[in-house]
């Protein structure tokens, strides 16, 4: 097994990302932020689901396995208001 | 006073489906009517739009909704329509709907809207055709949401589009993308009326609340903004033209 292609965490890997998020059908999520930081991918955000959630990590690791990928997505809450907004 | 709950990028799919039910559940108690502002789906199925119909049908209010972007992608908007109208919720498209509620009759113009971004840094229909049909897309679509707001036989009426129609409710967002996420022109058309309140959604990094140039209240209910199963408003008053045609016919879900 070949060893993984070491690629520079740069604007380029940024937009290849962020249009595999989009574009992929398993995923088609518009909402997650790259962060470059330190030689590490940060993707930020929300998403409706756990599932959908590790489906996104799993995917850019496995497109880019030379990568280090930090996944810090959170699921969105789906509470009741507490209160509503008077508009008058 | 009518109580109007908002949310839109809910993004439904089997994996989605039953997290908003225990909230939506009490809905009535806190709402009388639900606006839906777009991406209620993930990639715009039928299969889809029945996860969606299953968690937002029967709530025992009206539900009135806008497509979004998301709900175009597998070219099946006439079957998502058609799942969704099954199960009670009305799609609306640059049209309108005047809907009866416990407090009283609702208006809500509808439209997906489109790009093209607000003054100082909005598209042109000029050059090239793909730049034409561009902005003639969101032109077209604001003239039809204009049209269907000035229809609506209703004292308090509320614009629902997916696509934003002010800057304010995108900050958040990185300003690059301003021109994909909305335009001025839904603005223009949303000041003509003017309505008690617009509702959108789309900006997931976006901002809750803004202001029209004309003054109408501006809310970004896209779930990542809102980060509750809904939003609340109450509403109090037309700010818009009441023509006092009203009629019991026209308060019974009549659409404009």
């Amino acid at each position: 097994m070949s060893e993984p292609v070491s690629q520079p965490v740069d604007e380029y890997l940024e937009a290849e990302v962020q249009r595999l998020l989009t574009e992929h059908a398993d995923v088609a999520e518009q909402g997650i932020t790259i962060v470059r930081r330190n030689q590490t991918l940060v993707l930020c955000g929300e998403v409706e689901s756990d599932h959908r959630r590790d489906d996104i990590l799993r995917l850019v690791t496995a497109r880019f396995p030379g990568v280090p990928v930090h996944c810090d997505i959170g699921l969105t809450r789906t509470h009741p208001p507490m209160d509503a907004e008077e508009l008058t | 006073m009518i109580r109007v709950a908002a949310v839109g990028d809910v993004h439904l799919d089997e994996d989605v489906v039953g997290r908003f039910r225990p909230a939506l559940e009490r809905l009535p108690d806190h709402a009388d009517a639900l606006l839906l502002a777009g991406d209620l789906t993930r990639h715009g199925t039928a299969a889809e739009a029945r996860c969606v119909a299953k968690e937002f049908g029967g709530l025992g209010v009206p539900v009135v909704a806008v497509l979004g972007n998301h709900d175009y992608h597998c070219d099946e908007v006439p079957a998502v329509v058609q799942v969704l109208e099954g199960a009670g919720i009305t799609v609306l498209e640059g049209t309108g709907v005047v809907v009866d509620t416990v407090a009283g009759p609702l208006g809500v113009a509808g439209a997906k809207g489109f790009g093209g971004g607000f003054a100082g840094r909005c598209a042109s229909a000029f050059g090239e055709p793909e730049m034409k049909a561009f902005v003639h897309t969101t032109q077209g679509i604001a003239d039809r949401l204009a049209e269907a707001l000035a229809g609506l036989a209703a004292s308090i009426r509320v614009a629902l589009t997916h696509y934003a129609p002010v800057p304010d409710t995108l900050v958040g967002e990185p300003p690059e993308i301003f021109p994909f996420l909305g335009s001025y022109l839904l603005g223009q058309a949303i000041d003509a009326a003017p309505p008690a309140l617009a509702i959108h959604g789309h900006a997931h990094a976006g901002t809750e609340r803004g202001t029209t140039p004309g003054g109408v209240r501006v809310r970004n209910v896209a779930h990542p903004v809102i980060k509750q199963a809904y939003s609340v408003y109450h509403l109090h008053g037309g700010s818009g033209t009441d023509d006092g045609t009203r009629s019991g016919h026209e308060r019974t879900g009549h659409r404009t």
